[in-house]
């Protein structure tokens, strides 16, 4: 085999803008999937008995079958019932659904770990119901969830090559993109997976850091 | 919509459109267990020599940390493209489905060793030094010491894993293995109505993951209480 990696190299930053793109629906999937996941895991908590059942059954079946034939159901048959979505769009409410089963889970997990003594002790030392939750019950929760979070969101980053099936030009769609134009395949898929490693290897960093430094989180760097 | 798809419902389960599901469904099956095998195997390999601090070991550390962490941060889709794109490269003629494996065992490996070293790590650091003191191998370390407190933790996730492993070879449609998803999209080029044909697929893989998923559960359930710290 022998490799040249000019043509992969030359186009460069249109990955790089790529990869932009693939941060940008991770990002955006992850904060609707948390406001999805926040909603669940109240209504599994106080909710009343039905709805516990919706959301259990809600994230039951979206932990239990294939993101990817999710959203081939989202962009084929919707269409069908007169919903008509762009590629992105597709993608995008798809990741969310799925990552809401996902953070509806981990969340409900974060708040059930708050112990009954943590609050009594905050009512002896007579703290007032939002002092409790600003002092004992945030903190304790932020620092319980965040590890699982930041794992979650490194996976949904991963996640997001899937748009590349459906035309979203995002680093695997682009590195498809190229593939065709320079049949140079090898080298184009190896840089797409160093761009992959190198947008991860930064997020789990920058997780560690404020994880570390401003939850007291126990994370590792690596 | 709906009337369609009670039109087609006929068609649609004919004998051999359901042997195709089967099939699809087997290839499906074989792929998430061979990987799940292979990578629990390998995983725990490569977790062991991550953890053996003995200098000699060192080389192999280093390879088997890279490779951890590499894959872990490789989008599945990626790996198959460049696993299929070497083997071409190399010009060796093997089927997809052998491709699809290989890069399915490639990423079990590296996600399952990750798990079984957190595992192997919980068990408490006195328990290593206990065995050291009594002269104890590496090996004979993990066998008699660590492994039998650590399995419990282990065991859970690796479940969980498992769960979210079998979606995951959903992606090895991409390069034409028959498998699940594969089996939707003929169908819908067949002519037959997407929200019918991938309502199918979704059941069906329901069918495979949840069980698996309620194990899991259960064993997490069982295993819990029992924690020796």
């Amino acid at each position: 085999m022998q490799f040249d990696y000019s043509p992969v190299l030359e186009r460069l930053p249109y990955l790089v803008g790529g990869a932009w793109l693939s941060l940008q629906i991770a990002f955006l999937a992850f904060a609707f999937g948390m406001l999805l996941g926040l909603g669940g895991a109240s209504v599994r908590a106080y909710g009343p008995r039905w709805a516990r059942r919706v959301v259990g059954a809600y994230v039951v079946f979206f932990t239990n079958t294939p993101q990817l034939v999710q959203i081939f159901f989202i962009f084929f048959a919707l269409p069908d019932a007169g919903i008509l979505l762009s590629p992105y769009q597709a993608v995008l409410i798809g990741m969310t659904l799925n990552a809401g089963a996902y953070l509806t889970e981990i969340q409900r997990a974060g708040f059930e770990s708050v112990r009954l003594p943590e609050l009594e002790a905050a009512e002896t030392l007579g703290f007032s119901r939002i002092q409790t939750i600003r002092y004992v019950i945030l903190p304790h929760i932020v620092r319980v969830l965040f590890p699982p979070l930041s794992n979650q969101y490194i996976l949904m980053t991963l996640g997001t090559s899937m748009a590349a099936v459906f035309g979203v030009e995002e680093l695997t769609g682009r590195a498809y993109n190229i593939n065709s134009e320079t049949f140079r395949s090898i080298e184009v898929f190896s840089v797409a997976a160093v761009l992959y490693i190198v947008i991860t290897l930064i997020a789990t960093l920058s997780l560690a850091f404020v994880g570390k430094r401003f939850f007291r989180a126990k994370m590792r760097w690596f | 919509m709906l009337d369609q798809i009670l039109q087609e419902l006929p068609r649609f389960f004919s004998y051999y459109n359901l042997l195709f599901f089967a099939k699809a469904l087997g290839v499906t099956f074989a792929l998430s267990a061979i990987g799940c095998v292979v990578g629990f195997s390998l995983g725990f390999l490569l977790a062991a020599v991550r953890l053996d601090s003995r200098p000699a070991g060192r080389p192999l550390r280093i390879a088997s940390t890279v490779f951890i962490e590499l894959f872990r941060r490789i989008p599945f889709l990626v790996t198959l493209m460049l696993v299929f794109f070497i083997f071409q490269g190399l010009n060796a003629d093997l089927a997809m489905f052998t491709v699809a494996l290989i890069s399915v065992c490639l990423i079990a490996t590296a996600f399952i060793a990750e798990i079984v070293r957190s595992g192997l790590e919980s068990v408490h650091r006195n328990q290593w030094d206990a065995a050291a003191a009594m002269n104890f191998t590496y090996l004979q370390t993990l066998r008699l010491v660590i492994i039998p407190q650590a399995w419990k933790i282990i065991l859970p996730p690796v479940f969980g894993f498992f769960v979210l492993f079998i979606k995951d070879t959903a992606l090895a449609s991409q390069i034409g293995v028959v498998e699940l998803a594969f089996a939707g999209k003929t169908m819908n080029n067949k002519g037959f109505s997407a929200a019918l044909v991938y309502g199918t697929v979704l059941a069906l893989y329901f069918m495979l993951s949840y069980p698996l998923a309620r194990f899991g559960k259960h064993l997490e359930k069982k295993l819990a209480p029992t924690r020796n710290r």
